[in-house]
């Protein structure tokens, strides 16, 4: 540069020098420019291809599920771990709702003897475990003990299921014996939703426990062991985020189910917040939603998506506090229930989406009595408060979960109507922790419980009992928030269940008196049975048959087909 | 050096006072809080054993000793590295906050690969622009984006890369071919891990869904990063030192950025520090608009379910990941500036 300063001709050499320079710096940018693009393009051409070639190659079907999962263990876990052992592990026998009976799973027969007393399941042969060691009678007997015995020595699971079983021998590899020490429809009982899962014996030599009712065993389980029979294979196990399935092609059922389009893998993806959900949906990141705003739906569904509705055994009961006043008084109670316009509870709380309950028991389930129903007759409604002797202006308290938006609209609808005979409602939104907190101390300290309280239910075992013990009992010191201990209603239930075995007909019909005692001391009602919908992407078939109300929010993907 | 030695001992035996506290507060607040850890740990139990359940739970938890006793056990345990399992999914509770803390940094480290040379560049372009009409804007935009709830950005940004621009920005991977791929995450940091696993259409597939949170996240250290240095270099530049190198014939350029922004590094990296500690919160809501897992949805369904163990861990993690950023930044502005001690 100093020697083209002393040239003559450097005004043009500066000129070319600037050029030059303008060039190259030019040269370079355009070289970098163009190198991050064909770095983008090609990144985005070989994404898109290999995107379209991937979703050729396997079917993987995305379902959102809402809560995070609690546990896997297949004998002691009773709550939301159920959306994975559905799939992953078989009872003995399913329960067909809509005909009321009892259909073949792991056992393809069954007969009883005795008056019911004794039981006797014959089992699928050429069944394998996910490890393809067979599957036999000795697996039957452990899955079954573990979980009663675990139950009778911690209080852990729901093994009380099996609290009838005198003994459980396997005759054979295929036969298994149960001597009942009552008489009991051990049918339904092996087709319960929880504890009635069998699992593979050699989990005890891999979780390295002798004995099988210890608690290691539980702990190993819940790390994200699989050891069982079902149609999907547990791959990876994130109880946060995710849990993957994958198709277990020895499975005994495929041969009868035959859909070649049954997902090779399954993604259950934890998605708790329902808007969450709807976005999943619409940008095709998810394949199935349950809880997406009820809103929303008919906004998904004329966008394309599709829906499957299902009628469930999930019913959520107002309850009152029957141990503070003034809802200890009957009349006042009756006041309250019949100044609430339960023509329009489940439009409003629900959009549509659940039955009007009746009774104590929800629509389908065993035991169900029609007719058990209030009406809104704010006449009858005044008649009853000033028979209660409870002066207008009172204040109650009501308390709800606040991230549960129809509690928050019942919960309006409940202080406009008392308003109208003069009852303030407190409303208090609290966290689920809470309200059971707050439930459960109706017992030891009733008047620091709400005056009402929604608490929601469904069942474990095929039998009415389920309800009416553990909401209403006088033992249920967990469930029964109302506090409400009444020795006829609970040797009526008591008598109810032991007469399952023997006399079916005869226990249904104590069930109906027992309902109807607590129907007319207005200790609870039945708000609604929630009709649960999965709203899917159109690319999914998902057929009816792959839901049953029994098991909350199983799928059962091999009748789910994918395109 | 053996100042520096001395300064970080001092400030790790703090720390171990500071987390201790923590744990005391946390521990108190959320067991004294309605609700039974005992029953989420037995599992809600039902029939006529579950009183005796919940009374094994608690034995299982320590929850039956005294309060004190309880909380001196936690915090031996803490110390000792075992934070234990959750009580609601009965899994390890480190790997549960290894896997959102990963997430919630990955997030965050990238918004801030963003937004300190946005907001730096900017912030420079308008401090040499004071007065005019380009330099007032920039520095209105500083303002506004800076104060802008990023849980609304968020929502506007995912609408527009979903619905206008059909690019999904849904969730941190495309399940769909995450599993297809096989594809397992090692770091937690998606895209290290896609890297590893030489897998670069999913690395592509993170990067996507990285991107539009991350321009929610790095708005804040944009619009701090424009208003801090814009004051900043306006100051420097009226330093004699400055206007000596103008004076000499220095160009502009070297002027800027050797000479004056040199100058304010070490203010800047203390403002940024904390801006970056700040930041967590933002990815924590940000994450939960664009579905990512992270630390936010982490403690909210911690402290929601009374998983006292779970929410504990996290607040300790919370605040160590304070404690370090802030002895980093302290580290770094002595490290720049010879004038500063520690």
């Amino acid at each position: 540069m100093e020697v083209v300063g002393d040239n003559p001709n450097s005004c043009c050499l500066k000129a070319l020098v600037v050029v030059k320079d303008f060039l190259v710096r030019f040269m370079r940018r355009l070289l970098i420019v163009s190198l991050i693009v064909m770095i983008v393009v090609a990144g985005g051409t070989a994404y898109y291809l290999s995107t379209r070639q991937a979703s050729s190659q396997q079917r993987v079907l995305v379902y959102a599920y809402n809560d995070k999962i609690t546990g896997i263990d297949p004998s002691l876990e009773d709550d939301t771990g159920l959306v994975v052992l559905g799939s992953v592990y078989e009872p003995l026998l399913y329960y067909d709702p809509l005909r009321n009976q009892t259909i073949p799973a792991l056992a393809e027969s069954w007969e009883s003897k005795e008056n019911n007393t004794v039981w006797i399941f014959h089992l699928r042969k050429g069944v394998v475990f996910h490890d393809n060691s067979p599957f036999n009678s000795t697996a039957v007997v452990i899955s079954v003990l573990r979980a009663k015995e675990v139950y009778e020595k911690y209080g852990v699971g729901l093994g009380y299921i099996w609290d009838g079983v005198e003994d459980v021998k396997a005759l054979d590899d295929y036969t298994v014996e149960f001597k009942l020490k009552y008489p009991q429809r051990l049918d339904l009982i092996a087709a319960s939703s929880y504890a009635a899962y069998i699992f593979n014996p050699n989990a005890l030599a891999k979780a390295g426990v002798s004995d099988y009712t210890d608690l290691k065993l539980r702990d190993w389980f819940n790390k994200g062991a699989d050891e069982g029979t079902g149609p999907y294979m547990i791959e990876s196990y994130d109880p946060y985020n995710q849990v993957v399935l994958v198709k277990f092609d020895k499975w005994w059922g495929w041969s009868t189910v035959r859909n070649d389009k049954a997902p090779d893998k399954v993604v259950i993806k934890i998605k708790t917040d329902p808007q969450d959900q709807y976005n999943g949906l619409i940008s095709g990141e998810l394949d199935i939603v349950t809880s997406v705003p009820r809103v929303s739906i008919q906004d998904l569904v004329n966008k394309g998506f599709k829906e499957l509705r299902i009628n469930t055994f999930h019913s959520y009961f107002l309850v009152f506090n029957t141990r503070r006043y003034p809802t200890n008084i009957t009349e006042f109670r009756l006041a309250v229930l019949y100044s609430i316009p339960w023509d329009r509870i489940v439009d409003q709380a629900m959009k549509g989406y659940a039955l009007l309950g009746s009774g104590y028991v929800p629509h389908g389930f065993p035991g169900f009595v029609e007719g058990l129903s209030f009406k809104q007759n704010l006449t009858l409604a005044r008649i009853y408060l000033e028979k209660s002797g409870v002066k207008p202006g009172v204040t109650i308290e009501f308390m709800y979960q606040s991230d549960y938006v129809e509690e928050e609209d019942f919960a309006s609808i409940l202080k406009t109507s008392l308003a109208e005979i003069g009852v303030n409602v407190k409303i208090i939104p609290s966290t689920w922790e809470s309200i059971k907190e707050a439930g459960k101390s109706v017992w030891d300290n009733p008047d620091n419980t709400p005056h009402l309280l929604i608490n929601d239910w469904w069942p474990t075992i095929i039998s009415p009992y389920d309800y009416l013990y553990n909401l209403f009992h006088g033992e249920s010191k967990e469930w029964n928030w109302s506090g409400y201990d009444n020795q006829t209603f609970n040797q009526l239930i008591d008598e109810a269940f032991a007469l399952e075995g023997s006399d079916y007909g005869k226990a249904m019909e104590l069930y109906r008196e027992a309902q109807e005692t607590l129907f007319n001391n207005a200790v609870a009602v039945n708000l609604w049975d929630e009709v649960k919908v999965f709203v899917y992407n159109p690319r999914v078939t998902l057929p009816s048959s792959a839901v049953n109300p029994l098991y909350m929010y199983v799928i059962f993907y091999q009748y789910v087909q994918v395109a | 050096m053996v100042a520096s030695l001395n300064y970080l001992f001092k400030r790790v035996f703090y720390s171990v006072f500071i987390v201790i506290g923590i744990i005391v507060v946390t521990y108190l607040l959320i067991i004294l809080s309605p609700g039974d850890p005992a029953a989420r740990w037995a599992g809600n139990p039902r029939g006529p054993g579950a009183g005796k359940a919940i009374e094994f739970a608690r034995v299982e938890l320590n929850l039956d000793k005294p309060l004190y006793l309880q909380v001196v056990l936690f915090i031996y345990n803490v110390l000792t590295g075992n934070l234990g399992v959750s009580i609601s999914t009965k899994t390890p509770v480190l790997t549960a906050i290894w896997t959102h803390m990963s997430s919630t940094l990955e997030l965050l480290i990238f918004a801030y690969m963003i937004g300190i040379p946005i907001g730096v560049f900017l912030g420079v372009f308008s401090s040499l622009r004071r007065g005019s009409f380009k330099g007032d804007v920039l520095e209105s935009i500083g303002f506004v984006v800076a104060n802008t709830p990023s849980f609304w950005t968020g929502m506007a940004l995912f609408l527009v890369f979903s619905e206008v621009l059909g690019v999904s920005s849904y969730g941190r991977i495309d399940t769909r071919l995450a599993t297809i791929m096989g594809f397992k995450p090692i770091t937690g940091f998606y895209l290290i891990d896609t890297l590893i696993q030489g897998n670069i259409i999913l690395f592509f597939d993170v990067l996507k869904r990285l991107i539009p949170p991350a321009i929610v996240v790095s708005l804040y250290p944009i619009g701090t990063g424009i208003r801090v240095v814009r004051v900043l270099m306006s100051e420097a530049l009226s330093e004699d030192y400055v206007k000596q190198a103008i004076a000499l014939g220095v160009s502009r350029r070297t002027v800027i950025w050797d000479y004056a922004f040199k100058g304010i590094i070490p203010g800047l990296t203390q403002v940024m520090g904390l801006s970056f500690v700040y930041s967590l919160v933002d990815a924590m809501i940000v994450e939960y608009v664009f579905g990512r897992e992270g630390l936010g949805s982490l403690l909210v369904g911690a402290v929601v379910s009374n998983d006292f163990k779970l929410a504990v861990a996290t607040l300790i993690i919370i605040s160590t990941f304070y404690i370090i950023a802030n002895t980093i930044t302290d580290i770094v502005q002595a490290w720049i500036d010879p004038r500063v001690k520690l």
